[in-house]
């Protein structure tokens, strides 16, 4: 008699599900919002759903919605959509050297947001070639069904639900700054890496408090990248290095 | 919804698709060219350092609380130390998370009261 085969370790794509849990905690109180905003802007349940499939790019989707019922030109509104998403441009080079040349990948790009690009950028190295795959479709499959689902729920009951339990649409969305804190937390490897991340850090924080939230992320990681090569140049410049 | 406004959908959609597709496949075109030319540089130094560098943004982007009251903020910093301690004690992704939504949840609680 044959033994059934026992995998000790999860399957990948369970794995990626399980690892983007956290994100869900943080996209669902959001798309809820999503859904509410929308059919208070005139959209129906069925069309706030339908962006939020199509598009899946959260800040974006506000300012869509937005722009559409203070009456704004279209091109404009799809110009200034895409002028907000232009940062996901650089996520997918950053990943291509763990990917493999299967045709999925292209596909799943789609679930590539920023969250789904801080959780794949630190994992996917650390995984077998074998299972990468398989670990982003379950995490960018997650991320994405939360994003609808959150949508829907918001449109249906958005008021009922956040009347109803204040406290957990406060708490959960720290969620999205707990799970990049960890995830960011074993890259202060020296003095270098230390100020380039830590003034991103507090550039994004100060310019999204001043209200530039949709420049803050762009304008920080330029600021951090600025100051990696700065620290590079005084340290060259003095005669030692800090990697 | 107009057939304009779903036209604008269709081409926000379609563009933000592009933007996450296109950059791939150039990578990938590169990554293929350094197989055959062992001097050429695929991955762009300034691309290896942005990588990091927009988690970090993505990160102080999201810590700022809404609304921006000091109720918040404590809780934020009582999230983010408590998610830092666990980290440094288990190293793990899910526990340390947990801890800091549960301490973060618990400031508001006892500070709204």
């Amino acid at each position: 008699m044959t033994q059934p085969i026992v995998h000790a370790a999860p399957r990948a794509w369970l794995t990626g599900l399980r690892e983007a849990i956290p994100l869900m905690s943080g996209y669902v109180p959001v798309a809820i919002s999503f859904g509410l905003v929308a059919t208070q802007a005139g959209f129906s349940t069925w069309e706030a759903t339908l962006i939020s499939t199509l598009v899946y790019a959260g800040a974006s989707q506000f300012l869509f919605v937005s722009m559409v019922a203070a009456g704004s030109p279209l091109w404009l509104v799809v110009l200034m959509t895409l002028l907000i998403n232009m940062r996901h441009v650089v996520y997918a080079p950053n990943l291509a050297p763990w990917l493999n040349q299967g045709r999925w990948w292209p596909w799943l790009m789609h679930g590539l947001t920023d969250q789904i690009f801080a959780l794949a950028h630190t994992r996917l190295p650390q995984l077998p070639e074998s299972q990468r795959l398989g670990w982003f479709a379950g995490a960018a499959l997650l991320a994405w069904v939360s994003w609808i689902g959150g949508t829907a729920v918001g449109a249906v009951a958005g008021e009922e639900l956040t009347r109803r339990w204040p406290l957990l649409g406060e708490v959960m969305p720290f969620a999205l700054p707990a799970l990049f804190l960890v995830l960011l937390a074993p890259r202060f490897t020296g003095l270098r890496w230390s100020l380039a991340l830590g003034s991103a850090v507090i550039v994004a924080a100060l310019l999204t408090e001043k209200g530039l939230s949709n420049a803050a992320i762009p304008l920080a990681a330029a600021c951090g990248a600025l100051c990696f090569y700065v620290v590079r140049f005084n340290a060259t410049a003095g005669g030692k290095r800090d990697e | 919804m107009s057939s304009a406004l779903w036209l604008a959908v269709l081409a926000t959609a379609a563009g933000t698709l592009l933007m996450r597709i296109l950059p791939l496949l150039w990578m990938r075109h590169r990554l293929e060219r350094r197989e055959r030319d062992d001097d050429f540089d695929a991955m762009p130094q300034w691309l290896g350092i942005l990588g990091p560098v927009l988690i970090a943004a993505v990160l102080g982007s999201s810590l700022v609380p809404s609304p921006s009251i000091l109720l918040y903020w404590s809780a934020t910093a009582c999230g983010v130390a408590i998610t830092l301690l666990v980290w440094w004690r288990l190293r793990s992704l899910g526990w340390p998370v947990a801890a800091g939504v549960s301490a973060y949840g618990l400031v508001i609680i006892i500070l709204g009261l």
